[in-house]
C-alpha cells in the first residue's frame, strides 16, 4: 500500500475506553478505514483530549516528543489561554471529518510527510494547529465525544469488538440505562480512608454548587417548591424544569451534558429564571423531554467521580427518605443493598461499608446521588454519635435461599 | 428439597398474571376465566383462584410465585396464599380510578402479613397515564410512616419484575452479598 492509500494513523490520547471505542468505529464504519488508531510513538496525526486533569502537560509533552505532528484537539471550551484551536465538544461528525481531511492534506505536502525528528530535537518548529470552522450542530449528526476523563495518559483498549461497541450506542437510546463511566471509580482510592483525616477529608469531598449539578438542583428544586416552570442557561443551551411533570425540556443532543459535570460555572454565567406558568414549555424540534429525577441522579453520579459534597459528615447516620426508582434510575454499586439497610436502620457512611462489606466509594457514590434529589439525610442527633455501637442487622434465616434466589434472577 | 412462596398481588388489570408470567420458569399455572361481572370492562378473562408459577433454584429448591386473584370477592383465598409466604409484591394499576385508596386497601388487607416480611410495590401502566407520580405514591407512605421500595414497571419486562423481587429480598435481609459483575 503506498503512501496515497494507506491508513492514516492516528493517536487518540486523553482518552476513555468509549471515546476510542467512537473513534475506532467512526474510521471504520464513517471513513472506510481510511484512518486508523495506533500508538503515539507511531502516528500521522494525534487526536488530544483537552478535558482531563493532566490534559495540558500531556499536550506539552506531547509537542516535545513529536512537534511537527499535526494535532486536533477537543474540548468542551475553547482555552483562550492557547494559541491552538479546538473542536468544541460534542463533536460533530462534519467538524471532526473537516479537521481529518486538513491534517491529512497537510501530511501530503513534502514537507509535512517527513516523520517527526527524534523526540529531543529542541529547535524543532511546532506544526501549526489546524483551524476549524464550526459547523450548525443542528444540522449534522453529533458522535458523542464528549467525555471528560481522569486519567489522561492511560488510553484503556476496548475489550469489545468496535461493532459491539457502537451497538451498544445505537441502542442506548434510554439514557437512563447507558454505561455510567463507573469504571473510572478507583474503590481502592478509599480503602484507608479515615474520617479524621482532614486530607483525607478533603480528597473524598466537592463541592456541587458551581457545577451544573449545583445549578439544576437548586432550579429543579425552585421549581418544585414554587410550583412553576424554571428556566436554567448558562454555557449550555436552555434547560427548562417542567414543575407539574418533574421533566425537564432539554435539546435532543442532552447527554453532552453530563460531559459538563466536571466544570466549575461563575454564578455571574448560569440564570436561573421561574417563568410565567402561561409561558408556552411544549418541547420544539430540535429538543426533547426528560424525567428530571434520573436526570439529576446521573448528573450528581459523575460530578460526585464517587466522592461526596463537602461538609458530609461521614459518621452521622444515613436514613433513606424514599427509594430512588431503581426500575428507571441508574442501579449504582450495592445500591439496592444500601437503600435497604438505611430504610431498615440509618447507618453511617463508614459503617455502611463495613457492615456490608463494600468499597467504601460505592457507598459514596449512592449517597451523592441519593442526597442530590432529597432521598437520604442524615439523622441529626445532639451528639452526632457514630452507629457503631448499633448491631449490625440481623441475618435472615432463609439468607442461603435468597441467596440462592438472587443468582438465579442475576443469570437467567 | 424446600419450598418457598412470594406473593402477587394488587387490584383487577394490575399485571399479576403477567409478572409471574414473565418472572417463572414455565408458562405459569393460571385459573383465568372469562370475566362476567364488571371485570370484563377491564379485561377479557380474570383470574378467579390463583396465578401459580415456578422458579427452580440450585440445591433442588423451588421458589413459589403465587398471585391472588384481584377481585374482592376472591378475597377468602389470600389468607391461604400468604400462609408461609416470604414477601409480598403488590402491583398496582395507575390508569384505575383512585390508586391511593388501591395501595391503601391492599396494605390494609395484608397488614400482618406486612409486618411478618417485607412488601415491594410496583406501579404499572404509567406509559398510559404518567399520574400519580411515584414520588406521590412515597408522599402518601410517608404520611404513615413507611418507607417502601416502590418502582415504575412494565409487568412484561422481566427486568422490571425481577428487580422488585431484588428489592423485596434485600428489604429482607441487606446483608446479601450482590454480585455486581
Amino acid at each position: 500500500m503506498d503512501n496515497h492509500t494507506r491508513p492514516v494513523k492516528i493517536a487518540a490520547l486523553g482518552m476513555e475506553q468509549r471515546t476510542y471505542s467512537t473513534l475506532q468505529l467512526f474510521f471504520h464504519e464513517h471513513c472506510k478505514d481510511s484512518y486508523v488508531l495506533v500508538e503515539e510513538n507511531s502516528a500521522d496525526i494525534s487526536i488530544i483530549d483537552m478535558d482531563g486533569f493532566q490534559a495540558h502537560r500531556m499536550l506539552e509533552e506531547h509537542k516535545k516528543h513529536y512537534p511537527n505532528q499535526p494535532s486536533i484537539l477537543i474540548s468542551l471550551s475553547h482555552n483562550k489561554a492557547d494559541d491552538a484551536v479546538y473542536i468544541r465538544k460534542p463533536i460533530m461528525l462534519e467538524a471532526l471529518s473537516s479537521a481529518l481531511r486538513k491534517a491529512k492534506e497537510r501530511l501530503q505536502q513534502p514537507v509535512a510527510v517527513a516523520k517527526a525528528p527524534a523526540p529531543e530535537a529542541p529547535t524543532a518548529k511546532m506544526a501549526p494547529q489546524l483551524q476549524i470552522v464550526a459547523s450548525t450542530p443542528e444540522k449534522v449528526t453529533p458522535l458523542l465525544l464528549n467525555n471528560v476523563i481522569h486519567n489522561p495518559h492511560k488510553i484503556t483498549k476496548p475489550e469489545k469488538s468496535a461493532s459491539k461497541h457502537f451497538n451498544q450506542y445505537r441502542y442506548s437510546a434510554n439514557f437512563l440505562t447507558e454505561d455510567t463511566d463507573l469504571e473510572h471509580i478507583n474503590t481502592k482510592l478509599a480503602e484507608n480512608f479515615s474520617p479524621d483525616n482532614p486530607v483525607q477529608i478533603a480528597k473524598f469531598q466537592y463541592q456541587p454548587e458551581q457545577t451544573l449539578q449545583g445549578y439544576f438542583q437548586q432550579a429543579y428544586f425552585t421549581a418544585l417548591q414554587k410550583q412553576q416552570n424554571v428556566l436554567l442557561k448558562g454555557v449550555w443551551r436552555p434547560i427548562t424544569i417542567l414543575h407539574e411533570s418533574k421533566q425537564l425540556r432539554v435539546e435532543k443532543n442532552f447527554r453532552h451534558l453530563y460531559a459538563l459535570s466536571g466544570m466549575l460555572f461563575d454564578k455571574s454565567d448560569v440564570s436561573i429564571t421561574v417563568l410565567d406558568n402561561n409561558v408556552d414549555c411544549e418541547p420544539g424540534l430540535h429538543e426533547t423531554v426528560l424525567p428530571a429525577e434520573p436526570f439529576l441522579w446521573k448528573l450528581a453520579m459523575r460530578t460526585s467521580r464517587g466522592r461526596v459534597p463537602a461538609n458530609t459528615n461521614f459518621t452521622a447516620p444515613i436514613k433513606l427518605i424514599r427509594w430512588p426508582n431503581f426500575t428507571r434510575t441508574i442501579i449504582t454499586p450495592h445500591a439496592l443493598r444500601i437503600a435497604a439497610l438505611w430504610a431498615r436502620q440509618p447507618t453511617s457512611l463508614m459503617d455502611t461499608a463495613s457492615y456490608l462489606a463494600v468499597p467504601l466509594q460505592h457507598v459514596f457514590t449512592f449517597y451523592t446521588a441519593a442526597v442530590s434529589l432529597n432521598f437520604v439525610a442524615p439523622v441529626i442527633t445532639e451528639e452526632n454519635h457514630s452507629t457503631a455501637a448499633l448491631p449490625p442487622v440481623k441475618r435472615h434465616r432463609y439468607r442461603k435461599i435468597f441467596q440462592n434466589l438472587l443468582e438465579r434472577l442475576r443469570n437467567s | 428439597m424446600t419450598n418457598y412462596k412470594i406473593i402477587f398481588t394488587g387490584p383487577v388489570g394490575a399485571g399479576k398474571t403477567t409478572a409471574i408470567s414473565s418472572i417463572c420458569d414455565r408458562p405459569p399455572l393460571s385459573t383465568d376465566k372469562i370475566a362476567s361481572d364488571m371485570t370484563r370492562d377491564v379485561k377479557k378473562t380474570t383470574t378467579v383462584a390463583c396465578d401459580y408459577g415456578t422458579v427452580r433454584l440450585n440445591g433442588g429448591d423451588c421458589l413459589h410465585l403465587y398471585g391472588t386473584p384481584g377481585q374482592e370477592r376472591f378475597d377468602f383465598m389470600w389468607d391461604i396464599l400468604v400462609s408461609g409466604g416470604i414477601g409480598l409484591v403488590l402491583l398496582l394499576d395507575n390508569t384505575r380510578p383512585n390508586p391511593f385508596q388501591d395501595m391503601d386497601f391492599f396494605l390494609d388487607q395484608f397488614q400482618d402479613f406486612i409486618n411478618q416480611t417485607q412488601i415491594a410495590i410496583g406501579i404499572t401502566q404509567m406509559d398510559r397515564k404518567s399520574a400519580p407520580c411515584i414520588d406521590d405514591y412515597h408522599n402518601h407512605l410517608s404520611k404513615q410512616g413507611l418507607t417502601i421500595p416502590i418502582f415504575d414497571v412494565d409487568a412484561r419486562k422481566r427486568q422490571d419484575v425481577s428487580l422488585l423481587i431484588k428489592a423485596l429480598l434485600f428489604s429482607l435481609d441487606p446483608g446479601l452479598i450482590e454480585n455486581n459483575d
